[in-house]
């Protein structure tokens, strides 16, 4: 089962997009709020080589990775 | 659903009532329709209700809903929803699909779906538009303390949804006029719509110059409240001397230790109470006659970042050290779907019309910053979004 983790900051409304996008598809994932978790910027950065939000991380059945920047309907469409 | 009796209370008059029926219809509901105005039927309604006044009144077997919403209709008939229905929505043709959910389309489409026009309002992005990633906006009617641009966008999104307006997450890709229907290329596949609100709005300009691909995302910014957080403590160089610049950058005062705004003209063009906040933030300082020419980045903490603008201040060079940089130098009208449509725009890429908001194609309307002549202020775009849905319903009127 792929593993999904959005991360987000307290006011980008483009992260809710990407939950709301989620949600509508029945799909379960995690939250890292970077306001909460400054510890965790480092993180994003090795994952998706970016210091912005949204960034939607799946892990696959094969322990391979996507990297979503942004709220990118198409990308996330075709990867989720 | 079980085989529960299916009641509905309401009057023609009634808007909700409306919406609820065509809800209800659209499900495909078998269900007794009353009308309050037969003073029975009122009764009747009243003594099985705890004497409520309110319409529409729901009944599915005894329990009972005023004015239920989306939710209380998919709990109770989502067994009724079939991948036929949702498979005919693509294939329906609409009476209006409103291109771009912000502002515009928003307030469009309470005015259509409340007046029993059928609309689909596409957005490839955020529910709101530019305005749904603002901090704060002072200056819309009704908000005596100002509001929060996701707060806003969400009240307007309820409002339009509540009259049974739908909002699709996607892109339209093209359009084009054939006979009398507008054909649509879109994410969610081809679609018919009898009229076209164009309200795709505005987006922030790119400064183009050296550093800004580079090190976009990684230093570079046009969204303070996505990315704002990266920088606690940090220093940053905002450009721009608008009212976004200005709004921006006090809102990202909240993280930063240091910003300095740059300033093209010797001026700003914001509006005064943003000024005097501005002025009396000691986090800000401002600097006229200034341009940024490039960013300089590099590695820090592992990490590739921008570390320096370089600028010109009054004809000589200048140096801001600095952790990140956030553009708001103006917007340009997003159009590029309607290349092959034959839809007009002027020479700087804004959709031409007329003072009905009419464009030069029958049956596509243009209203919100992407049309040429706009304020590009949300007021404005609310107020032609409801201009544009009266046209509209004239013409949906004429086309029947």
């Amino acid at each position: 089962m792929k593993k999904i983790t959005v991360y987000t900051t307290n006011t980008c409304g483009y992260c809710k997009m990407v939950k709301k996008w989620l949600d509508s598809k029945g799909v379960k994932y995690n939250v890292i709020n970077l306001d909460d978790h400054p510890e965790k910027q480092k993180e994003i950065y090795e994952k998706s080589g970016a210091l912005t939000v949204p960034v939607t991380l799946i892990e696959k059945e094969d322990k391979t990775e996507e990297v979503v920047i942004g709220f990118n309907l198409s990308r996330l469409a075709s990867v989720v | 659903m079980s085989n529960k009796t299916v009641v509905m209370y309401g009057a023609t008059w009634c808007s909700y009532c409306r919406a609820l029926k065509k809800k209800l219809d659209s499900i495909g509901i078998s269900y007794q329709y009353k009308d309050v105005d037969d003073p029975g039927i009122r009764a009747e309604m009243n003594a099985k209700t705890e004497n409520n006044q309110t319409i529409p009144v729901l009944f599915v077997g005894t329990d009972y809903w005023i004015n239920p919403g989306q939710e209380i209709l998919d709990a109770q008939f989502s067994n009724n929803y079939t991948d036929e229905d949702e498979q005919k929505g693509e294939k329906t043709l609409h009476d209006v699909i409103m291109i771009g959910a912000g502002p515009t389309s928003l307030a469009a489409a309470v005015y259509t779906s409340r007046e029993d026009i059928e609309t689909l309002i596409f957005e490839k992005g955020v529910i709101g538009g530019l305005a749904a990633i603002t901090d704060k906006i002072d200056n819309y009617p009704g908000f005596e303390e100002g509001i929060e641009g996701l707060q806003l966008a969400e009240k307007l999104q309820k409002q339009a949804e509540r009259f049974g307006a739908k909002i699709e997450l996607g892109e339209v890709q093209s359009l084009k006029k054939e006979g009398d229907y507008i054909n649509l290329q879109t994410t969610s596949g081809e679609m018919t719509a009898k009229s076209i609100l164009i309200g795709t709005g505005s987006e922030w300009k790119k400064i183009n110059i050296p550093g800004e691909k580079e090190f976009y995302g990684r230093g570079v910014h046009n969204c303070a409240t996505c990315d704002g957080p990266f920088y606690r403590d940090k220093k940053l160089v905002v450009v721009g001397g608008g009212n976004s610049s200005a709004q921006e950058a006090l809102f990202l005062t909240k993280f930063a230790k240091h910003i300095d705004i740059l300033i093209r003209k010797d001026k700003w063009r914001a509006s005064d109470v943003l000024i005097r906040e501005i002025k009396d933030n000691d986090k800000i300082t401002v600097h006229f006659n200034t341009t940024a020419d490039e960013i300089i980045g590099g590695e820090v903490d592992g990490m590739t970042k921008v570390t320096k603008v370089i600028g010109t201040k009054n004809d000589k060079k200048i140096d801001f050290i600095t952790d990140g940089i956030f553009v708001f130098i103006g917007l340009r009208p997003v159009t590029e779907y309607l290349k092959g449509s034959g839809v007009k725009v002027d020479d700087k890429g804004f959709v031409i019309t007329d003072k009905k908001l009419k464009t030069n194609i029958e049956g596509i309307f243009c209203a919100g910053d992407v049309r040429s002549g706009a304020t590009m202020q949300i007021a404005s775009a609310v107020g032609e979004g409801a201009s544009a849905a009266l046209s509209i319903r004239e013409y949906l009127g004429a086309l029947k």
